[in-house]
């Protein structure tokens, strides 16, 4: 079931992201999207896992790439969903791997897929919230809510490389 | 680079490149990155307090014969999402049935058990550990740890039993046993004659050549029969023992190994074991059932090896005195000739069996005419071999493994080979 998701994010990520470059007029960009979808479909089937991570930070890259050469906000917001996907099940998988037990990796499966859908859901609540939510701000206060957020996504990471 | 280092570059580069343009759409692209980590987060582990019992349905058991392993692990600190529990197996045990990983949760202050059967070839294997790997859903926090646990399996090789090995060394030892001593004493076969002493047995006086010497009698001799000092050496080289396809004659040199051994000391002998394989192995010599546990379990767990050359091998004297036994159980073809003739030199009575290579790699590699040839080559080549052994004085016991090893030993070594005997009277040794 992992695996199948996997091939699936892959193609979706790429295909959601192809098709707006397509309809933003940049072909040779949408064909090299797909190839490096292609390219990560391979890498997986070939269990060279390693690379999920790059792949998924050249996703996130080309998703702002095409959000500043005009592709829809929703399709780059697809881009980048189904690549974080794709990555952290391919991470699954392997610890999948590890147990030899079915029993416990379709619960397994189950408990991360609820996991992912909740994050996922969340993502989407959220952007579709600030897609329809307009608040004008002042320079000075745009500039500080930033660094709020900066700190704060800082202070998330220091805490969970904390627990690492 | 770590999950989260990446994750946190991806969402600094995604929200600087949006406030760099000012593009609101471009900053909330990091928001499910953000709530990723944050998900990371909710429920990740905290300390591992855990502990693990193991119990093993059997300790010893033979090659074939299963094991139920029952693990039970406890969480005494709080509870954890998402655990794998995996019990290392060596190679060559397999699991049958259950799972030696398991991935589940543990509630804070509970406890998992579960089992699983194991079967295997020979070896020995200490399950000293259980490694854990405990993690929030996502992966994202990883905390890891070995909970030391007990057990060991010993899967010792298969004993056949062999009645008795006619060996003949040049020496025994002062205690009484099964090998010829080649001196006139107290035993069952005959010997010689001598003249009647005082305090023999009237049973003994031979009669008939009393009659014919007229008036001085005679009385039978018997040969004194004692334990001897044997040395067995295993050759575990992996150019000899192992063939294409990951076949291996070794397998049948053990259980020969095995079968010697026991018979030799369930006759009282003093019995040593080297294995020259993936490890040098010396056995020291000993007698009676703790002798035959030792090199039981030596033998379950020989390898073969790539190794020096065969002839670099040293026998102590120490341990295996002069005119003692050394039984040689190789396949042959190696250079063994030097070391056996530098042995039979030092005054070793030698006795070589060797597992039959050539019919054993045949059988492996099918029918057809090519093979055919070369097996008819490799087989004369093989009986030059043995019969220069054989001119030498060495006892060899040419052994097709596709047939048992107790009907190799009948035939060969159930009885003293009648040339030993030629050999013995030859040298002057023993008996006048």
């Amino acid at each position: 079931m992992t695996r199948y998701l996997i091939y699936t994010s892959i193609i979706a990520g790429a295909g959601a992201l192809a098709f707006g470059l397509v309809a933003a007029m940049h072909v040779s960009s949408a064909v090299t999207v797909l190839l490096a979808g292609l390219v990560w479909i391979v890498l997986f089937a070939r269990r060279l896992f390693r690379y999920s991570g790059l792949l998924f930070a050249v996703f996130n890259v080309i998703s702002l790439a095409c959000l500043w050469a005009g592709v829809s906000p929703v399709l780059t917001l697809a881009g980048v969903i189904f690549s974080l996907l794709a990555w952290d099940l391919t991470r699954f998988f392997q610890r999948l791997q590890m147990t030899n037990s079915t029993q416990d990796a379709g619960k397994a499966e189950r408990a991360h897929f609820m996991r992912l859908a909740l994050v996922v859901g969340l993502s989407l609540l959220g952007y579709f919230a600030a897609a329809r939510i307009h608040v004008t701000l002042t320079f000075g206060s745009a500039a500080v809510l930033a660094l709020l957020g900066v700190w704060g996504i800082s202070a998330l990471v220091y805490r969970l490389r904390s627990h690492e | 680079m770590s999950r989260i280092a990446l994750l946190a570059a991806l969402i600094y580069l995604i929200v600087l490149a949006g406030l760099a343009t000012l593009n609101g759409a471009m900053v909330a692209l990091a928001l499910p990155l953000v709530l990723y980590l944050l998900a990371g987060l909710w429920r990740g582990p905290e300390e591992l307090r855990l502990t693990a019992e193991r119990t093993i349905s059997a300790e010893r058991i033979a090659p074939g014969e299963t094991v139920m392993v029952e693990i039970k692990v406890i969480n005494h600190g709080n509870s954890l999402e998402q655990v794998l529990l995996h019990d290392p197996l060596p190679a060559f045990l397999k699991t049958i049935e259950g799972a030696s990983s398991r991935l589940v949760s543990i509630p804070a202050s509970e406890s998992i058990s579960w089992s699983y059967t194991v079967r295997g070839r020979r070896g020995s294997h200490y399950f000293d550990e259980i490694q854990v790997i405990a993690e929030d859903r996502l992966g994202l926090i990883v905390k890891r740890a070995a909970l030391p646990t007990r057990g060991q399996l010993l899967i010792l090789p298969p004993v056949s039993r062999i009645r008795h090995i006619a060996i003949q060394p040049r020496e025994t030892r002062v205690y009484s046993g099964v090998i010829p001593a080649h001196q006139g004493g107290t035993g069952i076969e005959f010997f010689g004659l001598r003249e009647y002493h005082a305090g023999d047995s009237p049973h003994h006086i031979n009669w008939r050549v009393s009659a014919r010497q007229g008036e001085v009698l005679f009385s039978n001799e018997y040969e004194q029969e004692r334990v001897a000092d044997v040395g067995i050496v295993l050759d575990g080289r992996r150019r000899v023992n192992d063939f294409s396809g990951g076949r291996s004659i070794f397998e049948d040199s053990v259980l020969a190994a095995v079968a010697v051994a026991s018979s030799l000391l369930a006759e009282g002998n003093r019995v040593g074991l080297f294995i020259y394989g993936k490890r040098n192995k010396w056995t020291s010599p000993g007698y009676g059932k703790y002798q035959r546990e030792r090199i039981m379990q030596d033998l379950a767990l020989a390898e073969t090896g790539e190794t020096h050359n065969f002839k670099t091998l040293i026998v102590p004297r120490r341990l295996f005195p002069p005119n003692s036994q050394i039984i040689l159980i190789s396949p042959l073809g190696g250079g063994e000739m030097e070391l056996l003739s530098k042995l039979h030199a030092r005054g070793y009575q030698l006795l070589v069996i060797s597992p039959d290579p050539v019919s054993f790699e045949a059988r492996g590699l099918g029918e057809n005419p090519s093979v055919k040839l070369a097996a008819r080559i490799a087989r004369l080549q093989r009986e030059v071999l043995l019969r220069d052994l054989r001119h030498r004085g060495v006892q060899v016991v040419n052994w097709d493994v596709s047939k048992p090893f107790e009907q190799a030993v009948r035939a060969s070594l159930s009885r003293p080979a009648a040339f030993l005997h030629a050999i013995q009277r030859g040298r002057g040794v023993g008996r006048k």
